[in-house]
């Protein structure tokens, strides 16, 4: 390290990263030389939670690993307990399951372009932004009864209806969503302060991405076509009709056309699920304390940030054996460390901002000792232990 | 310079900002709030305590009719309804009352009390 | 005391209201509003709330400087509001300021300067990474924005042919009237070279605020609040009042300079001084709220590529037609 680079530590309280993360940057004069991640902080022993409630208590556990994604975990993970006990929805369950995800998705989007916006100093675009997501906050308050952790899925089903009286209007808060993103997109394709800061900055290839594995919006603005709504599609997204969104840019302006042009589509399905959905019951019987058949299944769903992953292994009795979730920000952490190097500071919270990162998702923890045959988690004090550990090595 | 005219719109506008608590906002009817309990309709199962993720919900007394109340401590509860869907008599529901907060934690510890049923005559016996 | 501190620490309090005000409309929200009328009281509510918090100084931090600087930040752009024209206390339509002299721009122009330099020390004395990276932006951004205001600000004075800012108002009220009376070309001309003046005087001003698009040393999502991110209590509140009074001496020289000073028909003086530089503090808070933030290098490499050529040409455009007129 020459006599003019220095350590900056970004984290973990800091007010570019909205969730606790730790990075230390090697910067000379302006410029990032090397980044260092230092993940764990959001750490808070879910897995272990959830290995000794029963299932309909786990809903509410896998909900409240991330805020922002809660409904895409509650999606794979009773879309995972059902697989493998084998137990069939409705389909209009199937079709309401999409319609919140699409809401989710929606709300998710919205709010990462207010934030982005905030990152690069716009606050008005930022204040702009979160007040037409309000529109879909109130609505999810209004189907579902709380404006984040909806809580509907349930193992067997969805646990509230869609009354169609209130489709009409429904349809036209959509519209107006469409058409302020349509402004916005306008606005971010020709606002000259934010082209300055968002062309070219924190590039990365489509073959980089592709040896790094990003996931989600943040590979599909470098070109990787990687939506699993479409390639591996679950739920009832064959039979819908909507574009697979996928840029070249690979800089930020890139990712915010990707999220931007995922809205359209999502106010699209959404239109469309309205149109289609069909009558029927919206839940197979599924007592709360039942148990479930013996069997293991991995679900993929694509949630806001990429694809999530969500593993059950069930052993017959109504608490699952193991749960394991794998969240699409640590496959993202690999391609941020070579998005950010060769940049300014200036552009470390945009970069950061631009992959969507949502560590609250991203830190679990297994260990696997394979002579023991045994895996566990850590809990807090253990993880203190480690560390202090590892500091004094 | 793009964005001048939207400035300039909004700020002839009515603002977007509720001024809470002298504005209160619009509340659908769905809710999940604080809870309701009817006693006349609870037997005492129990299924709410048992499905409740944070272990929120404590039946005193001892199940079915030596139930003597209900209690709910808001401050671990997730207010997720998992309670009010489990009841088999429907006498949990949750409100839509969403200012909770309070100033000491006694405070946010609902005691439902709960009479026990009147003990049934035994059935005479035929003669 | 009037037109002194008195009426300047009020002033830049209603100023620090607008301000706020206005960016909070143009975004669509509410702004300051429980404190008094629409919240006009609550910059002093900042301020006492300031004052009653821990005046913490760093164990890092070179204490003496540290704890000078604010007090400087403070009192440069006070003692540089004494020489803007806005009322004189001997006669109601007289605007000669606290102290006027031959040549007293260019000591404003080397006061808003000096200001910078204790900036710079700010920053670089708080014994933090932050605040060393955000003292540093500050000393180039005056690279950037220092030749241009410069420029811009000498511009008024070659047609009035005065370096006095008074000197410069009286001109300013005498040609508008002559113009008025009797249109000219060159005096058309000479509107528009300096309503050229007037906006590039604008952004320069932005910069040496430190305000939208030109916040990178303040940035707070990067260096989480650069220079002042030490400061707390007391000194903060020192800060935040000098970084008010600077505002308003930018307004009010940007109204001596270019908007024709505290003159107008019918009201006194100091009554149109308000109304200008209310004027001004619009404007400036408009362009803040419109744009993000720049990168230190777009704004060093913008400045020089476009500000620098275009102040040249308008000064340039001022001698030729002040040798017409």
């Amino acid at each position: 390290m020459s006599d003019r680079q220095f350590v900056i530590p970004i984290g973990p309280q800091h007010p570019a990263l909205k969730e606790p993360e730790s990075f230390y940057f090697t910067v000379d004069g302006e410029t990032v030389i090397d980044v260092e991640p230092r993940i764990g902080y959001n750490h808070r022993g879910i897995e272990k939670a959830m290995e000794v409630r029963n299932y309909t208590q786990n809903l509410y556990i896998t909900e409240r690993v991330c805020g922002i994604c809660s409904n895409a975990h509650q999606t794979a993970y009773t879309g995972s307990v059902e697989e493998a006990g084998g137990i069939e929805i409705p389909e209009r369950a199937k079709y309401i399951r999409v319609f919140m995800q699409e809401l989710e998705r929606l709300h998710s989007h919205l709010l990462w372009l207010g934030v982005a916006a905030h990152e690069i100093g716009f606050d008005t675009l930022f204040y702009y932004v979160w007040r037409d997501r309000e529109i879909v906050m109130n609505l999810l308050e209004e189907i579902s009864g709380n404006r984040c952790n909806y809580a509907m899925p349930t193992i067997g089903g969805v646990r509230r209806d869609l009354n169609k009286d209130n489709f009409p209007r429904w349809t036209k808060l959509i519209d107006t969503v469409y058409e302020r993103t349509e402004y916005y997109i306008k606005i971010a394709s020709t606002e000259q302060t934010i082209l300055d800061r968002a062309i070219g900055v924190g590039y990365l290839g489509k073959s980089d991405m592709i040896k790094l594995s990003g996931a989600g919006p943040n590979a599909r603005c470098s070109g990787v076509p990687c939506d699993i709504r479409k390639t591996t599609p679950y739920l009832v997204y064959d039979q819908l009709d909507f574009e697979h969104i996928v840029v070249d840019n690979g800089d930020v302006l890139g990712q915010v056309l990707v999220r931007a042009l995922e809205v359209l589509e999502s106010c699209k399905i959404l239109k469309q699920v309205m149109d289609t959905i069909p009558e029927g019951e919206i839940k197979t019987k599924f007592g709360p304390l039942n148990k479930v058949a013996e069997g293991e299944a991995a679900y993929l769903v694509e949630a806001q940030r990429g694809e999530l992953i969500h593993y059950t292994i069930s052993d017959g009795k109504n608490m699952p054996f193991r749960h394991k979730i794998r969240a699409p920000t640590l496959a993202n952490l690999p391609s941020l460390v070579e998005r950010l190097k060769g940049g300014y500071i200036a552009d470390i919270p945009i970069v950061l901002a631009g992959i969507d990162p949502c560590f609250s998702c991203t830190d679990r923890m297994v260990f696997y000792d394979e002579g023991k045959d045994k895996s566990w988690s850590w809990d807090e004090t253990q993880l203190r232990k480690y560390r202090k550990e590892w500091f004094e090595k | 310079m793009a964005m001048e005219r939207e400035l300039l719109k909004n700020a002839f506008s009515k603002p977007a900002t509720l001024i809470y608590p002298f504005e209160k906002p619009e509340i659908p009817e769905g809710l999940r709030g604080k809870h309701e309990y009817e006693q006349e309709k609870c037997i005492g199962c129990g299924l709410c305590a048992r499905v409740c993720p944070s272990f929120a919900i404590e039946i005193m007394g001892g199940p079915g009719p030596k139930m003597t109340g209900l209690k709910i401590n808001l401050g671990m509860c997730l207010f997720c309804g998992q309670c009010e869907e489990v009841c088999p008599r429907d006498c949990l529901r949750l409100t839509t009352e969403y200012e909770l907060a309070v100033l000491n934690k006694e405070d946010g510890i609902l005691n439902f009390p709960r009479e026990p049923p009147a003990p049934k005559p035994a059935p005479k016996k035929e003669e | 005391m009037f037109p002194g501190l008195s009426f300047i620490l009020s002033y830049t309090l209603y100023a620090e209201w607008l301000s706020r005000k206005t960016v909070a409309r143009l975004q669509n929200r509410v702004g300051p509003l429980h404190t008094g009328w629409q919240g006009i009281l609550q910059p002093i509510a900042d301020y006492i709330k300031l004052l009653v918090k821990e005046d913490i100084t760093p164990a890092a931090a070179e204490a003496t400087v540290f704890n000078i600087v604010p007090v400087f930040i403070f009192a440069i752009p006070l003692a540089a509001t004494f020489l803007i024209p806005i009322q004189s206390i001997t006669t109601l339509w007289g605007y000669e300021p606290v102290a006027a002299f031959e040549g007293d721009l260019i000591m404003v122009l080397f006061l808003m300067s000096l200001t910078v330099l204790a900036v710079f020390l700010a920053g670089w004395s708080s014994g933090n990474l932050f605040g060393a990276i955000g003292a540093t932006r500050v000393a180039f951004m005056m690279l950037a924005y220092e030749i241009p205001l410069g420029l811009v600000a000498i511009s008024p004075a070659i047609m009035a042919r005065s370096l006095s800012i008074v000197k410069i108002v009286d001109w300013q009220v005498a040609s508008v009237q002559s113009f008025l009376a009797n249109p000219t070309l060159p005096g058309f001309l000479l509107g528009v070279v300096l309503f050229i003046g007037f906006a590039i005087y604008t952004v320069c001003l932005l910069a040496e605020l430190e305000m939208r698009p030109f916040d990178m040393s303040e940035a707070e999502t990067e260096i989480v609040h650069g220079w002042q991110v030490e400061y707390s209590g007391v000194k903060l509140a020192l800060l935040n009042s000098g970084h008010d009074v600077k505002m308003v001496l930018a307004a009010g020289l940007l109204t001596s300079l270019y908007l024709g000073g505290p003159v107008g028909p019918i009201l006194p003086p100091v009554v149109w001084f308000i109304i200008k530089t209310s004027f001004c503090v619009l404007i400036l808070s408009n362009l803040s709220a419109l744009f993000a933030r720049f990168r230190i290098d777009q704004m060093v490499t913008g400045a020089w590529k476009y500000l620098v050529p275009l102040a040249v040409l308008q000064v340039m455009a001022t001698v030729a037609l002040s040798g017409v007129i």
